[in-house]
């Protein structure tokens, strides 16, 4: 009992090393992600007929092409012209793909704040950038939270894949307690916990911002 | 209210880029200086290269006890890793050893990544078309082994014609696998299994998915003895020579110096003590 405790504790103890790597990666292409998706959404939604369709090719091709794919080309083929760290290639490749499905999740909160706003907040002098910054925005970024919360989750464990290019997030870690203890369960189920702990911190906290800024009616 | 809510978000976006920038230095602790990528022509220079940054950059994969594994303080241990500081040493310059999948570490040497790679690596023809390779420093056997409970007996390697059989994605005991019994028709497709590490294929054996599982021999017995699984055949047929350091192709310098330094470590028996330290056959 008392070995088992102890494998326990040195197994976690190494693990968990992974856990700021883990949020790092996670975070950079969340606010990556975050950046392109609401800039791309306004674009598609109230930009020129031919940004709109540049937009959608962005979105559709991200999306068709597996993440793992876009962090090769940006570790192997981008960075022979630009310096990338592996870190970095990972985040970044993270953040784009992330921007796809953020710039969806966008588009389809700002279309859903009725088109009558834009047109009142234009009629009282408002210029398109006022009305979208001060009228829109605010409340599609509300009705965005729910979705972007699952986006999020995603995102959190695709952060896994960045260890293709060597990067030693969480999941890597228990790989190699598994390789040298062959005892996995212990390794995957340490793992299991931060992800599930990660999971749970971030969901508690969107739901917080949610209730926080409900709009009172 | 709505000026609030943007604050609120840029305080959001704020600190998730400082924990970002905070995060980034803590994953690579050893990043090397910002350096030009070596395109993969200019490889001629290496040696000097090397030299030059005091540095030589080793990709390996750290899960293949005993020849490279990660201790619980997070250091690389084993046999190759204790080689190829040895290696550095002669060459005087720091070993920087870093990990990435199997899969990856081709592509890296080709991309100018890492400067060498050491994961028990055999200079395989599909290998030799993409970067060039040192003469061994080892000689390699493969096991199959099989579940505690197993009553298959094998003799030859072609004893596992038509079994369920495993062995890690792209490795060289794959490869025989396709060659020698799915390309001749021994052995169904379908019964063959690809892991992206071999102690997933053990643990497929134990659970009884698989029969076979085909693996270097010395990472087999260590296998075998911590899970009770049963070697069957211990064989040189299936390996394709020995194991050797992986270098940018066209890196003739650096292959010449290499060579010269890996027989001395032959020659004067510091392989051999390694071999024993590490318990390798």
């Amino acid at each position: 009992m008392m070995g088992l405790f102890q494998d326990l504790l040195t197994t976690f103890n190494f693990i968990v090393q992974g856990l700021w790597v883990t949020i790092s990666v996670t975070a950079v292409a969340l606010t990556v992600g975050f950046t392109i998706g609401v800039v791309m959404a306004i674009a598609r939604v109230y930009g020129h007929p031919a940004l709109q369709t540049a937009v959608s090719a962005y979105s559709v091709v991200i999306r068709a092409v597996p993440v793992i794919v876009i962090i090769f080309i940006l570790f192997f083929v981008i960075s022979r012209y630009v310096n990338l760290s592996p870190f970095w290639a990972g985040a970044l490749a993270l953040g784009f793909a992330s921007g796809a499905y953020q710039t969806e999740i966008f588009r389809g909160a700002i279309q859903a704040v009725q088109s009558g706003q834009m047109i009142a907040a234009r009629a009282i002098g408002m210029s398109r950038l006022q009305a979208i910054q001060s009228i829109v925005l605010p409340q599609a970024l509300r009705l965005a939270l729910p979705a972007w919360g699952n986006e999020a989750t995603l995102v959190l464990k695709d952060s896994t894949l960045v260890f293709a290019v060597g990067v030693p997030e969480i999941l890597r870690r228990a790989q190699q307690v598994s390789a040298r203890t062959f005892e996995p369960f212990l390794a995957f189920g340490v793992a299991l916990l931060l992800y599930l702990a990660l999971t749970l911190i971030t969901t508690q906290a969107l739901q917080w911002i949610e209730r926080r800024y409900r709009l009172q009616v | 209210m709505k000026k609030q809510m943007l604050i609120i978000l840029a305080l959001i976006v704020a600190v998730l880029a400082i924990s970002a920038c905070g995060g980034a230095p803590a994953a690579q602790p050893t990043q090397p200086p910002a350096q030009p990528t070596q395109p993969a022509a200019q490889t001629a220079g290496k040696l000097a290269q090397i030299r030059a940054a005091g540095k030589l950059i080793v990709g390996t994969s750290a899960d293949y006890p005993p020849y490279e594994s990660i201790d619980a303080s997070g250091n690389f241990v084993g046999f190759d890793m204790d080689l190829i500081r040895a290696v550095g040493e002669q060459l005087g310059v720091e070993v920087e050893i870093r990990d990435m999948p199997f899969d990856s570490l081709i592509a890296s040497l080709q991309e100018g990544k890492i400067d060498a790679v050491i994961a028990a690596m055999q200079a395989t023809a599909e290998r030799e078309e993409k970067v060039d390779f040192t003469i061994p420093y080892r000689m390699t056997k493969d096991a199959f082994i099989g579940a505690s409970d197993t009553t298959i007996v094998m003799t030859k390697p072609e004893d596992a014609a038509g079994l369920a059989i495993g062995a890690q994605t792209g490795t060289v005991q794959e490869g025989w696998i396709q060659k020698n019994l799915v390309a001749t028709g021994l052995t169904p497709a379908d019964k063959v299994f690809s892991y992206e590490r071999a102690d997933q294929a053990a643990l497929d054996l134990a659970s009884g998915r698989l029969q076979l599982v085909l693996m270097d021999a010395e990472p087999a017995l260590e296998l075998a003895r911590q899970n009770g699984l049963k070697v069957l055949l211990v064989t040189e047929t299936t390996a394709e020579g020995g194991k050797s350091v992986a270098i940018p192709e066209g890196a003739a310098d650096l292959k010449a110096e290499l060579d010269r330094i890996i027989q001395g470590l032959i020659d004067d028996g510091t392989v051999k003590a390694l071999e024993e330290k590490h318990g390798l056959p």
